[in-house]
């Protein structure tokens, strides 16, 4: 059963809501995402005293004459990191949950899914002037610190996702899954470019573009003050009278964000903050073919 | 502009309703956190100098909204005569409505629907104390009803009204109104003139009308003119007139009509297309090219195939006034005649025959008569009663059993001509033809021997012609002074009228002696010419006169001679017939079922009866209802009333001194839809277009 957004709001707990959204999930895939693991060779080690002798080379001792202990790398499917956008912006929601708390559902979700087959999944938590990063672990306690510091997060500040992709750019060592849940209001002409620019870094990116009802219908009437939620701007206008304008504007921004995403050659995904979450992961889940 | 309902102006103070809301509503807005910010900022940007327009657009409808309404319900108008009357006080007012002519001239709207639609305008115009009148003007204005608050039967009135086809006497109207309003007990009098003001019907030479006061004293009334042409020319052509005439040249029964036609505007006309119509059917067609204001005529000819009574009528190209683009002749075409020539002089040598001239006038190209000669005896033994008419020239008194039958054919309607000679007894005569003859035969009077040397200066002369007769009609100007040239060397004398007699002289000697005599017998007609149709007695046979004497006298005997061409009748005036004895015209009826009764003068002169009420031609019916063909007539419109020559309003300022003067295109309540109908239409249409802002 799909939960949408006003019975998520009522589950208290990123981990329940997690955990519901990764049943709910797991019964839409009917499939194991278990993929295994290896243990592959990486090189020899004099042996030292405190080496695992089960881990010694025999045949090269009898080659060498010395003690040469094996040394293995424990190799995993996939490093992620989902990078939640905290600005003050992602407070905004009309429907029960807001866009961070979407955002964060949706990477725990997912955090959890990795985890579950065994790949590492991260965190990092950014706004302007903040990026609070969980590094990527394989462990199953790995999960609760990464929950932890999911809910933690507090929307506040400017958006600033130029500076969190020159971030990422700099910490990911190699090709990693980054799955970014943000609404993409960043000032910075540049910041959704550099972004997807961590695709030509070999990087499978994925961009949950949140959105809010009442963005995206502008459903207000009487004249009206909007406050930003980011910094202290406000203006007073009349709704109908600049309505048409106002989602001709956005409904440009959000197909221009869709249609960069698509030339970066990126998964885009538009969520809306009133759809049930599991169907938007199914969706993003079915057309990666079930894998992540 | 003045206001039915001045109170309801306080609303337009509703006007300012939309500026003190503009500028007293500070509602506090409703604060909202928003996270797309920037959308609503640009936005605002982008849309700010169209919702700046819009609001002052919408200011401007609402405005207009609250200030269109309660001017309408204000019930406003630009009757300048209520101005008038404001600035005077009120006033008992007669309205004059023109019905002449012009009224009938038709551009997009007939001139005289505009026309009561000015007069219920200025009757609806008054205000409630003030009494009114209508003088609807005619060509003679009937008795006015005085002034008074029935509103109601001044309306039907107007309602009832209809154009006429005549000029009126709009200054006769004036006076008449100005006559009506010499009773009421209110000091301001007030003539309304709805007119065409043409020249033909108003007259600028005299003086405007005045009333009495309340002391007897005169009384200059204030003026309110009402153009109903609302300053425009109107053009105008009309067929003025038609002659016809026989044409004999062109064979039996042609006849050519000359048509007149005239050009009342400043424009030429190329072109004009006119019709010929007998007895309603097209027959021929001419161009006629008239300069600006100029005349021109048009002959156009046709042959009749029979005899009889026929209406022609020319019909012109319709323009805005078709009433006077037709004008109709009813004509009396005559019908193939036999005659028996009965030849008591019969000769080998042609020149010495008796009928030889006779024969050869009435077998004329273009005459109607077909003649049968015969000498005395063989003419006997015809049966009278296969010809129109005998003539007897120079005949032994018939024998009594043929005397009778000439008689008996003369009663029935025959026709008979005797001419006299050598072979004439007078007495033998008397006692077998005297009761047929108009006069009895005295004796034979020699004035000179013809063939003596002064002959032609002793033969005794015509001095008299009856040109009033029908037969002698044509013979004016150097025709008369031809016929009266001709010379007689011998001829009968005549007893005087018989009692109870009418005979008629129609043309006599130096001497006195009757020439040409006739008279009725029964149904019939006898003529008698007192010398011989050949050149023994008389050289009236070569005469250019003899030929179209002899055919007329002929057609005369027969009744075929048109002598209701001569009726000429306007419309307006009346008509006088001349119906034989045996007829009791009582109706003349118009070609839209109209009649007029026809009144008997006194002595015998013929009915009358009139005034002609339109034009065109007319039917005459007795008692019982049957047509009288022969007496029926055409009537025209005057000339002078299709000129539709108007009078300029500073002409009619001027006349009417510092009166006011205004046209019905000034928007004022002519139009036939009051100005608060237009008001509530554009305050309607404000409000729509103030929604049709409010949505986008």
């Amino acid at each position: 059963m799909l939960l949408d957004a006003a019975t998520l709001s009522r589950i208290t707990g990123l981990k329940l809501r997690a955990r519901a959204v990764v049943e709910g999930v797991l019964s839409g895939l009917h499939k194991s995402p278990n993929q295994g693991q290896s243990v592959e060779f990486a090189e020899h080690k004099e042996y030292a005293p405190g080496d695992e002798i089960r881990h010694l080379d025999w045949k090269a001792y009898g080659k060498f004459d010395k003690y040469y202990v094996k040394r293995y790398e424990h190799e995993t499917n996939l490093r992620s990191v989902m990078v939640v956008d905290t600005s003050g912006s992602m407070g905004f929601g009309t429907t029960g949950l807001s866009k961070l708390d979407v955002g964060r559902i949706m990477a725990a979700t997912l955090s959890h899914l990795l985890i579950r087959q065994q790949d590492a999944a991260g965190v990092a938590l950014v706004a302007q002037g903040r990026f609070a990063e969980i590094p990527p672990r394989s462990s199953a306690g790995h999960l609760g610190a990464v929950m932890d510091a999911l809910e933690s997060a507090v929307p506040s500040g400017l958006t600033d996702l130029a500076m969190t992709a020159d971030a990422l750019a700099e910490k990911l060592p190699r090709r990693s899954l980054v799955c970014v849940f943000s609404d993409f209001f960043d000032d910075h002409q540049d910041a959704l470019k550099r972004i997807l620019a961590l695709r030509s870094r070999k990087h499978d990116v994925a961009l949950f573009h949140l959105v809010d009802k009442a963005e995206l219908e502008f459903p207000y009437d009487d004249p009206t003050l909007f406050t930003s939620m980011e910094d202290g701007r406000h203006v007073e206008v009349n709704p109908r009278e600049i309505r048409a304008s106002y989602l001709e504007e956005f409904n440009r921004f959000l197909d221009a964000t869709r249609d960069a995403c698509r030339a970066a050659d990126c998964d885009y995904e538009r969520v809306r903050t009133d759809e049930p979450i599991d169907e938007v992961l199914l969706r993003f889940l079915g057309r990666r073919g079930g894998k992540l | 502009m003045t206001f039915g309902q001045p109170w309801f102006l306080l609303g337009m103070l509703a006007a300012f309703i939309p500026l003190l809301v503009h500028l007293f509503d500070r509602r506090r807005p409703r604060e909202v956190p928003f996270a797309a910010l920037d959308f609503v900022l640009r936005s605002q940007r982008r849309t700010a100098s169209r919702l700046k327009l819009k609001r002052l657009l919408l200011y401007l409808l609402r405005t207009l909204v609250l200030l269109a309404i309660p001017i309408a319900l204000a019930r406003p108008s630009f009757a300048t005569q209520d101005l008038a009357a404001a600035r005077r006080g009120v006033a008992a007012t007669a309205i004059v409505l023109d019905t002449s002519l012009a009224l009938r001239w038709e551009g997009r709207t007939r001139l005289f629907e505009v026309a009561k639609d000015e007069a219920r305008a200025a009757l609806r115009n008054l205000a409630p104390e003030e009494p009114a009148t209508v003088v609807i003007c005619s060509r003679t204005p009937t008795s006015v009803a005085p002034v008074g608050f029935e509103r109601a039967r001044l309306v039907n009135a107007i309602e009832d009204a209809t154009p006429g086809y005549e000029a009126v006497d709009l200054n006769r109207c004036l006076e008449v109104a100005a006559r009506s309003l010499d009773d009421s007990p209110l000091p301001n009098r007030r003539l309304v003139l709805v007119s065409a003001l043409t020249q033909s019907s108003l007259r600028l030479e005299s003086s405007p009308p005045l009333g009495a006061g309340l002391k007897g004293e005169k009384v200059k009334p204030e003026f309110v003119v009402r153009d109903v042409a609302k300053g425009k020319e109107l053009p105008n052509r009309a067929l003025v007139d038609v002659h016809a005439e026989a044409a004999p040249q062109l064979g039996p029964r042609a006849w050519q009509f000359t048509f007149t036609v005239r050009n009342f505007s400043k424009e030429a006309a190329r072109d004009v297309e006119l019709l010929l119509e007998v007895d309603g059917e097209v027959v021929q067609k001419g161009f006629v090219d008239l300069a600006a204001e100029g005349t021109a005529q048009k002959t156009l000819s046709w042959k009749f195939a029979k005899g009889g009574v026929t209406t022609v009528t020319g019909r012109l190209e319709a323009d805005a006034l078709p009433e006077d683009d037709a004008h109709s002749v009813v004509l009396s075409v005559p019908r193939a005649l036999t005659a028996l020539v009965i030849n008591g002089s019969p000769s080998p040598q042609k020149y010495k025959d008796e009928a030889f001239f006779t024969e050869a006038a009435l077998a004329a190209t273009g005459s109607p008569v077909r003649a049968v000669l015969r000498d005395a005896d063989a003419a006997w033994r015809e049966k009278l009663s296969d010809y129109d008419v005998v003539l007897l020239l120079n005949v032994e008194a018939p024998p009594a059993e043929a005397a009778d039958r000439l008689a008996e054919f003369v009663n029935a309607g025959g026709g008979l001509f005797v001419s006299v000679g050598d072979r004439v007894d007078p007495d033998a005569w008397n006692q077998s033809m005297g009761g047929v003859l108009p006069r009895k035969l005295r004796v034979i009077k020699t004035a000179v021997e013809p063939g003596q040397g002064d002959a032609d200066t002793r033969a005794a002369r015509l001095t008299q012609v009856a040109l009033n007769h029908p037969v002698m009609v044509p013979f004016t100007g150097r025709a008369r002074e031809g016929l009266l040239s001709t010379r007689f060397y011998r001829y009968a004398l005549f007893e005087g009228d018989a009692q109870g007699v009418e005979t008629e002289v129609l043309g006599t000697m130096d001497d006195g002696a009757p020439v040409f005599l006739s008279a009725r017998r029964g149904k019939g007609r006898v003529f008698v010419f007192c010398s011989t149709v050949d050149r023994d007695w008389s050289d009236l046979p070569i005469r250019t006169s003899f030929l179209p004497l002899m055919q007329r006298i002929a057609g005369w005997l027969t009744g075929t001679l048109d002598e209701r061409e001569e009726i000429r009748a306007k419309v307006g005036e009346s008509v006088t017939l001349k119906p034989d004895p045996n007829q009791s015209p009582a109706w003349a009826r118009a070609g839209s079922g109209a009649e007029v009764a026809l009144t008997a003068l006194p002595q015998g002169d013929g009915v009358t009866g009139g005034p002609m009420p339109e034009p065109g031609p007319y039917l005459v019916v007795d008692a019982k209802g049957a047509t009288l063909e022969k007496l029926g007539f055409a009537v025209s419109i005057d000339a002078g009333a299709s000129n539709l020559s108007r009078h300029s309003l500073d002409a009619l300022s001027d006349w009417l001194g510092e009166e006011s003067v205004r046209t019905s295109g000034s928007g004022g309540p002519e139009s036939s839809t009051p100005l608060w109908t237009w008001l509530i239409t554009l305050a309607v249409i404000a409000f729509f277009f103030e929604g049709l802002l409010l949505r986008k």
